[in-house]
């Protein structure tokens, strides 16, 4: 079973995603309201994947990503942010990011995405 | 081979490796043959020196013997004998069977066996002839010298030998002669077939070389005809990006055209686009081109990111002149071993699609707007809102006159404003009276503009385009909200007439009857000047009993007379309305099941005008005005199967007596049954009767009331 790790900064977010993927096979291993929290947390939560909002409090997605991949190269990110521009995207990806998917989401686009994280082509 | 995958270099490399084998096999042949000629040399030069050994030996016993006649030494010629015969002897065994021997210049000397079966039969020859000639020397050389009868005796052998040996010994040279020239005929024939096989294999090289080259020739400019074919007529802008960005050498020529500039090849594509494109758009676009350059970042995930799927820009067209376009960049990958090493873009404009977008766009917000329009319409009485419109349209024109009249002057008063203002403002109070918001609207903008103006110390005529262009959109508005209006019109009426409609039985329209209410409907439309056309549905009404039959017949006939007379209304008039120039009239006759019949009659005219009515009732005396004006509408519309009444004003064969529909409501009080009116002025009149099996009861409801009110009552 893979080993998921929810960041975003609200509350109702974080539980939408967790029954979302909760419900598709992958277990919940960490919650985090920010960055600083999620690098922390990731060490010990030792997730195959993780979903990252790019706007919170604090250290934002990106840099968050920047230091989640220097601490553990092989975990999969997929950013879900209500992503304002591309450039965003693009950022996020040039980091490290292997998928995105824009706020508001739908259960099957998010579970497509992560089924995409994990697909050979 | 060898594991080497050679490619289409394979046949080149084996040819080659051929040629090489050929050359390697003739030099090692070369070798062995020439080192066998070399030493059939040196047995050429023995066999020579054998001849000339028995003529010596023989002439060394001849001497010996003479020496000893004379009774003189004879030491040298016994030493010059031991010499001669001793060589012989070394050279004739080392012929036979291989051994040592003394070179000409007198060093030892190895030979192999002459290795023929000719030169061995001379040789046995040889060896017989020699073996007692060589006794009978050893004997005198074992005694050390020769007494002149063993001289004699040596000599006598010498003669009997020596022109045999002598010939063998020739025989033998010429053998070793024959043996060292075939020799050299075969080195000759090796070094030919080898030279020869080494150059049938280097044209085959070069013919195999040629014809792959040119192939490849071929294959090449076949492949840079297509290409340029391609890139020549494609509509799309193509190109190649290296990894830095920079424009290949080729591209397709709409290109240039697309990015509106020429010597693209080489030149950086952040260089091209960012005249047209903002800092950021610019700096995005160089983070994609950087992650799709990355071959571990999915491409479709990639593709969805492109910056420059629509980018407005501004293409010069001449000195000084711009046109904006829309372009639109695609980007794919182009791989080599898995490595993404170049990045295919092509660009296209997409100007008329981004125009058509958008005009679409705007097509469904004026839609939507007409739909509003139609919804503000619908709520308003048809009458009311066409009196609306032809006052907003005089009002518009009157402000139209009043533009042009001052449009010259130089200075123009605020009279004129304050004229055009008032007249704006009613149609606007009018318009929003009305509920007609958006018309409202319109003009209140235009109120804002005069209000400008008006404020103004000095004015000039040409200040006043803006409410010259105003105005017009507003009669275009006004003109849109008259065809919508008919289009109401037309919907209503169809709307109404087509409604409770039975199946359509195609049969029933030639029924007799029918014809002949056809007929009669075409008549009295063409004495009024009318145009009208009659549809049945319905039973056929040979079905019913004569009595019922005639009373029917006699009643639409009677409608038939009051449409053409008080409903369908004049060409002009129709077409004004929206309606279709002929009239119509819808007839239907159902049985019900309680056996009773149901009469419908429909024609889409002018309806049935209430104050009309009220008029004709007073004018003929039924009603005082007071009782007339306190009567509700739909007693008043019941007025018209009252004898005696009729709206029309003149006297003729079809009408205006008032003695028509009063028959209609006798014959159903006879025949006991209801009769339904619904009207709407402008639009229709229905007649709806059931006839039979029902009390007897004339009912009238009023001309506003929808049909199923009617139906409820």
């Amino acid at each position: 079973m893979k080993r998921l790790m929810i960041v975003d900064d609200s509350n109702i977010i974080r539980s939408k995603i967790a029954r979302a993927l909760g419900e598709h096979g992958l277990e919940v291993v960490g919650l985090s309201p920010n960055g600083e929290d999620a690098i922390e947390r990731c060490v010990s939560a030792r997730p195959d994947v993780i979903t990252m909002d790019i706007t919170m409090p604090g250290m934002d997605g990106i840099e968050c990503i920047r230091q989640i991949r220097r601490l553990n190269p092989t975990v999969r990110i997929l950013v879900v942010s209500a992503l304002a521009d591309k450039a965003t995207a693009i950022q996020a990806l040039k980091e490290g990011a292997q998928g995105f998917v824009c706020k508001p989401f739908t259960e099957e686009s998010l579970n497509e995405a992560i089924g995409e994280l994990f697909s050979e082509d | 081979m060898f594991g080497i995958d050679l490619g289409k270099y394979r046949t080149i490399v084996i040819s080659i490796a051929l040629f090489l084998l050929f050359d390697l096999g003739v030099l090692v042949l070369n070798f062995f043959i020439s080192s066998e000629i070399a030493s059939d040399a040196v047995n050429v030069n023995l066999a020579g020196r054998q001849r000339m050994l028995t003529q010596r030996t023989a002439k060394l016993t001849l001497q010996l013997q003479n020496r000893a006649e004379a009774g003189v030494p004879q030491e040298v010629e016994l030493k010059e004998l031991i010499g001669a015969f001793s060589l012989f002897d070394r050279t004739l065994s080392a012929f036979e069977s291989g051994g040592e021997t003394a070179s000409g210049d007198g060093k030892p000397i190895r030979i192999a066996a002459v290795d023929d079966a000719i030169a061995q039969s001379i040789l046995a020859e040889a060896r017989k002839l020699w073996d007692p000639y060589k006794s009978r020397i050893s004997a005198v050389i074992e005694r050390g010298r020769a007494d002149p009868d063993a001289a004699g005796a040596l000599v006598v052998q010498a003669e009997a030998a020596n022109l045999p040996l002598l010939k063998l010994m020739n025989d033998l040279t010429t053998r070793v002669e024959e043996l060292a020239a075939s020799k050299a005929t075969l080195l000759r024939a090796v070094q030919v077939a080898g030279i020869s096989l080494a150059t049938a294999n280097f044209l085959i090289i070069l013919f195999h070389f040629i014809r792959h080259l040119r192939e490849s020739d071929r294959e090449l400019e076949r492949a840079r005809k297509e290409t340029d074919d391609i890139l020549r007529t494609t509509q799309d802008g193509l190109f190649l990006l290296d990894g830095s960005a920079v424009i290949g050498v080729q591209h397709s020529a709409a290109l240039e055209k697309v990015l509106g500039t020429k010597t693209l090849a080489g030149r950086s594509f952040y260089d091209i686009i960012s005249p047209a494109v903002t800092p950021k758009t610019l700096d995005t676009t160089r983070e994609y081109i950087d992650l799709l350059l990355r071959h571990d970042v999915k491409e479709k995930l990639v593709a969805s990111l492109n910056p420059l799927e629509c980018v407005e820009v501004s293409i010069a067209q001449g000195p000084g002149e711009a046109e904006s376009r829309y372009l639109q960049f695609g980007f794919n990958r182009v791989f080599e071993s898995g490595k993404v090493t170049h990045l295919l873009v092509t660009a296209n404009d997409i100007t008329r699609r981004v125009r058509l977008e958008r005009e679409l766009k705007a097509s469904e917000e004026r839609a939507k707007g007409q739909m509003g329009l139609l919804v503000e319409i619908l709520q308003v009485e048809p009458a009311t809102m066409n009196q609306l419109l032809r006052s907003a349209q005089e009002g518009l024109q009157h402000i139209n006159r009043q533009l042009r009249e001052q449009g010259s002057a130089r200075e123009v008063g605020g009279e004129t404003i304050n004229a055009i203002y008032r007249i704006t403002h009613r149609i606007k109070g009018d318009s929003a009276a009305l509920g007609l918001a958006s018309l409202a609207t319109s003009l209140h903008s235009l109120e804002d503009i005069l209000t400008g103006l008006r404020e103004r110390p000095v004015l000039s005529g040409e200040d006043f385009l803006p409410v010259t262009v105003r105005v017009k959109g507003l009669f275009e508005e006004i003109e849109a909200m008259h065809q919508a209006v008919a289009r109401v019109a037309q919907i209503r009426g169809v709307i109404s007439v087509e409604a409770p409609r039975p199946q359509h039985d195609p049969g029933v329209e030639a029924l007799p009857f029918v014809k002949r209410w056809k007929d009669f409907a075409t008549r009295l439309a063409d004495e009024h000047a009318r145009k009208v056309e009659l549809g049945y549905h319905g039973i056929d009404m040979e079905t019913l009993p004569e009595s019922l039959r005639e009373s029917i017949n006699s009643m639409v006939n009677q409608f038939i007379r009051n449409s053409l007379v008080h409903g369908i209304e004049d060409g002009d008039t129709r077409k004004r309305r929206g309606k279709p120039e002929a009239g119509r009239i819808s007839v239907y006759i159902s049985a019900r099941d309680d056996g009773g019949v149901d009469l419908s009659f429909r024609d889409d005219g002018q309806g049935i005008s209430v104050s009309k009515v009220r008029e004709a009732a007073v004018r003929a005396g039924r009603l005082t005005a007071e009782e007339a004006a306190a009567m509700d509408s739909r007693r008043i519309v019941g007025l018209i199967f009252e004898p005696g009444l009729s709206t029309r004003e003149t006297v003729d064969e079809d009408g205006g007596r008032g003695a028509g529909l009063d028959s209609v409501k006798a014959l159903v009080m006879q025949l006991g049954g209801q009769i339904r009116i619904g009207s709407t002025p402008g639009e229709y009149c229905h007649f709806r009767l059931s006839l039979g099996a029902l009390p007897s009861l004339a009912r009238t409801v009023s001309e506003d009331e929808k049909e199923a009110e009617e139906a409820a009552a």
